[in-house]
């Protein structure tokens, strides 16, 4: 048994507690809702597929459009044994709109509907039939990487030139610590469901937490010494708060915050499971139902929303990131099947993002909420013996209460593989025009997180000033419709 | 520069056994002090590899003996490099599924340790646990399968860009390897196995053929460099041989420059210069000899291993690194003398939380690295989850007194000390810490016992205050941000 805030509360009055945090710490983040410029009280999320998910199979054409599409996925993709070909019948449950470019018709992967006979069934499917969910087409950057590693840094920090000022933090990370639009150095603006803080929030100056599991998160003091404890509390705070933030060591001083993070959230986010469980019962049991990480993860993030809206103190993350891993399908892809490897990966988070849109809804919440899902790459457009090796752009999904549904960005190019058999990130205009990753989350950062597009272009994706003109990213466009 | 006859004082030698194993303990250090540099390295790497195999009916019994056989290792050394290769070379159960498959690629890990790095790679391209990590085993003629290809150059040897920023490979010589690599598996008892039918692929390659590497790099001949016959075994060691002959944009050896700067930061810290890097394999020839047990030991007579002893006030030399998950456990497990116990191999007397569940909530399974890239290291180790998962250890450790009696701090710290300074002095100098302390943290660890100077003199004695105090100071320790580094 842990000594938890509640009972560290009982035993030394809230007076005490208060002084001891600072008041920093209890500046309530919903107050931030009546400033301009700041996500105020909505939220973000970021989900992302580790491996490379198989874009080819997971927006898929129905028909040929202007250019030929279906056709082309039939040659490139097989049937029969170890054949990876979704039909396009097994398509018509799942259809979409059209391509914007070749009008093509299209349908998602019959897995984002969800297991059926689960929780979830209907999956982003349903949320797309909805009108809640965007779907982004062939999204990517010129002169791609087909390294795991590569690939997601770019995506993560949202550099691929590697320009040097923006390595080493991430994208959302960048915004965290903006001098003027983020977060201050006592502040804990974003929470990773995971055992380390997701790349794409990394960042120098605020704390990011990374929670598995909201109810195991306790400070572990000696519980047979209950009198020793705030005499403990506050050593342990002084070396890593009062003394670590001075201290030249730049990985000392990191971990003298971070720890100090981890001893104030230990005693505010516990709780929010709690209440949760409290007053959410039927809706936990639908995650449980559900049975796979990713519904798991998200359960916790709604927790902390469901919290966080109840105005419980100390909570003030607005961002948060989660991955579901698994996608680096090599071998035993699987095609429409339900046994499949990729239909099971697309399942998981098809259901998942549907509890976890209705849970919100429910809470009164869908508006406020936008999560983001990704792949470092997409995958080679022919298969190999029964998977995809590494390829190049892929679709991105947008979904929320507030999301403009529909399909945006066109499809890849397949007609025109390179010599790689890969398609060609295409930047003139056209119906194969690709659509740089970038401009997905600067829509994000300037449309949901209310940041001036000047900054957003300043300070966290500057457009590309190297390399030849036409290759690269010159123009920023942060408004591609998906988001009011 | 490499200065073999340096004289190691107390700290010096401390911070050598700290890197090279697994806590320092004080009978260790004083074995040490008085070494020059060289003797205390011969020492150390001079141990003859034992190629030892994990085994177990299921897998955190495998997991659980690799972290009583680090515990008690001759030669702790041997253990760190291990770890090293196993993060280099990274394979994770998640996917091989198979324990007896990861007990012999641990085995690899050992026996190569601190030989020959390009035999070392030979070999674990025919590693039964690597080919199905990779996809070896899926690569086959027709539709060949890159993984390994790319991983062989990215990972395991010349790594995408050199350390001058320029790239060292095209995905033209990924597919060369990845033909070349074709037609590998292996056996029921996981020998290695050639299937000439699977050999070689490709519409543009009805025959069998050479294969061609890094044509129009400076260091090769103008076309490439070409290998053939015969398939199979000769054809992936001269894959590999190739490789070992690839220089970088600097004219340098590009294996012995990459793994000796990724050594430099496991031994060292995260940002070695460059200087640093190029002195130590020279010194040692490692650019020709590729001889792992040369190069470590010339790293281990550098001025700028040694630079990193220091304790503050810090300075860029004197970096820190932060201690892996299984350096923290096992570290402090030697310094407090203590073991895991029962089947289950838990710490007894707290939370009764296996060591495998705290390792892992830390981060770190061993023979289950998150990805290919093995762990991420230094402040990736740190999290709100991870330190937790450290200071749930420190509770367990403290709690371990009810653990038959296991923790004994009696025994540990003299209990006839009462001046508080003293008391903070022993224990910070038990877990090898005392001398990377700033006056200011030794002021709160001396605060904590005398509740800010209220109570002047401790008396460890009574079993109530030793308990409170002393049992409190140890948990404060081994939660400070100090202990969390190296």
């Amino acid at each position: 048994m842990n000594v938890t805030r509640r009972q560290f509360l009982q035993r030394t009055g809230a007076a005490t507690a208060g002084a001891l945090l600072g008041p920093g710490l209890f500046a309530h983040p919903l107050v931030r809702s009546a400033m301009a410029d700041t996500i105020g009280d909505r939220y973000f999320i970021v989900l992302f597929l580790d491996g490379g998910n198989d874009g080819q199979n997971t927006v898929i054409p129905r028909s040929n459009g202007s250019a030929n599409l279906r056709t082309l996925y039939d040659g490139y993709r097989r049937t029969g044994g170890g054949g990876i070909a979704v039909p396009a019948a097994a398509l018509a449950a799942t259809a979409i709109g059209n391509c914007p470019g070749t009008g093509a018709q299209l349908g998602l992967h019959p897995g984002l509907a969800g297991f059926g006979g689960r929780p979830g069934v209907g999956g982003l499917k349903a949320l797309y039939d909805a009108g809640k969910v965007a779907v982004i087409q062939g999204c990517g950057y010129p002169d791609y990487s087909l390294s795991h590693e590569e690939s997601r840094v770019i995506w993560q920090t949202g550099n691929p030139l590697g320009v040097p000022g923006l390595t080493g933090t991430g994208w959302g990370g960048r915004h965290l610590a903006h001098p003027a639009y983020g977060y201050g150095g006592t502040q804990v603006p974003a929470v990773t469901i995971g055992s380390s803080v997701a790349p794409e929030l990394r960042q120098s100056g605020t704390s990011v937490l990374a929670i598995d599991r909201l109810e195991d998160f306790g400070f572990p003091y000696d519980y047979d010494f209950d009198d020793d404890t705030a005499t403990k509390r506050e050593a342990f705070r002084r070396l890593h708060q009062d003394l670590a933030a001075g201290d030249a060591l730049p990985s000392k001083a990191y971990l003298g915050a971070s720890g100090h993070a981890t001893l104030v959230s230990s005693e505010s986010y516990p709780q929010l499971h709690d209440l949760y469980q409290a007053d959410r019962a039927s809706w936990s049991a639908q995650y449980d139902g559900l049975d796979r990480s990713t519904g798991y993860d998200l359960r916790e993030i709604a927790k902390i929303i469901y919290g966080s809206a109840q105005g419980v103190p100390n909570i003030g993350a607005r961002f948060f990131a989660l991955a579901n891993g698994g996608y680096d399908t090599h071998s035993d892809q699987g095609a429409a099947q339900p046994t499949g490897q990729h239909f099971g990966l697309l399942a998981e988070i098809g259901a998942a993002i549907k509890i976890f849109y209705d849970d919100v809804a429910s809470m009164g919440l869908a508006h406020k909420v936008c999560l983001l899902v990704w792949s470092e790459f997409a995958r080679r457009i022919p298969q190999n013996d029964n998977g995809t090796d590494h390829g190049s752009q892929g679709p991105m999904f947008v979904v929320g209460g507030s999301v403009n549904g529909g399909v945006y960005g066109n499809h890849p190019d397949i007609a025109n593989l390179d010599w790689n058999e890969n398609t060609v990130y295409r930047q003139a205009p056209g119906p194969h025009r690709s659509t740089d990753f970038r401009d997905v989350y600067g829509t994000i950062l300037t449309r949901w997180v209310n940041m001036p597009p000047a900054a957003v272009a300043a300070d966290i994706l500057p457009v590309d000033t190297e390399g030849p003109a036409s290759d690269y990213w010159q123009t920023a466009n942060f408004n591609l419709g998906f988001l009011p | 520069m490499v200065n073999e006859g340096a004289t190691l004082g107390a700290a010096a030698a401390r911070h050598l056994l700290r890197r090279t194993g697994f806590g320092a303990l004080a009978r260790d250090v004083s074995r040490y002090t008085g070494l020059s540099r060289g003797a205390a390295a011969d020492r150390l790497v001079g141990f003859k590899a034992k190629a030892f195999k994990p085994g177990g009916s299921y897998f955190e019994q495998a997991h659980d003996k690799w972290v009583t056989y680090i515990l008690k290792a001759k030669f702790p050394l041997m253990e760190k490099l291990a770890l090293f290769w196993h993060d280099h070379f990274a394979v994770a159960i998640a996917k091989v599924i198979d324990v007896k498959r990861m007990g012999l690629y641990v085995g690899l890990l050992h026996q190569h340790c601190n030989g020959n790095l390009k035999t070392f790679v030979k070999a674990m391209n025919k590693d039964a646990a690597m080919m199905e990590f990779l996809d070896t085993v899926r690569n086959d003629k027709g539709i060949p399968n890159e993984n390994y290809a790319r991983e062989l150059q990215e990972l395991f040897t010349l790594g995408v860009y050199d350390l001058a920023g320029q790239p060292n490979y095209t995905q033209a010589d990924i597919v060369q390897i990845a033909r070349a690599f074709t037609g590998w598996t292996y056996d029921g008892s996981n020998k290695p196995r050639f299937d000439d039918y699977r050999h070689d692929y490709a519409a543009e390659f009805p025959e069998r053929g050479p294969k061609t590497l890094f044509a129009g790099r400076p260091g090769f001949p103008a076309g490439g460099a070409s290998f053939a016959s015969p398939e199979g075994a000769t054809e992936i060691d001269q894959v590999v041989d190739v490789l070992f002959q690839h220089t970088d944009s600097q004219g340098k050896n590009t294996v012995a420059r990459r793994t000796a700067y990724r050594l430099c930061e496991y031994f060292a810290h995260p940002q070695p210069s460059l200087a640093f890097v190029d002195q130590i394999v020279a010194h040692s020839g490692f650019d020709v000899s590729f001889d792992i047990r040369r190069l470590v030991r010339s790293l281990l007579c550098h001025d700028e291993f040694y630079a990193s002893a220091a304790g503050p006030p810090y300075t860029e030399a004197s970096r820190k690194s932060v201690r892996w998950p299984i350096d923290y456990v096992v570290g402090t497990l030697r310094i407090l003398g203590l073991k895991p116990r029962g089947r289950y191999q838990v710490i007894q007397g707290g939370s009764y939380r296996r060591v495998f569940d705290h390792l892992g909530n830390m981060g770190q399974t061993l023979m289950d690295p998150p990805s290919v890239f093995g762990w991420d290291w230094e402040t990736s180790w740190v999290s709100s989850s991870t330190l937790l998962a450290r200071y749930n250890f420190a509770r367990d450790i403290i709690m371990a007194r009810w653990g038959g009696g296991a923790l004994k701090t009696d025994r540990l710290v003299n209990t006839g000390l009462t001046d508080p300074g003293a008391i903070v002095d022993a224990v910070t100098d038990l877990f090898g810490v005392r001398d990377q302390l700033s006056p200011a943290e030794r002021q709160v660890f001396v605060d904590y016992l005398t509740e800010n100077g209220t109570v002047p003199s401790i008396d460890l004695r009574n079993w109530d205050v030793r308990n409170t105090k002393l049992n409190g100071l140890f948990a404060l320790v081994m939660q400070s941000p100090a202990y969390q580094l190296h």
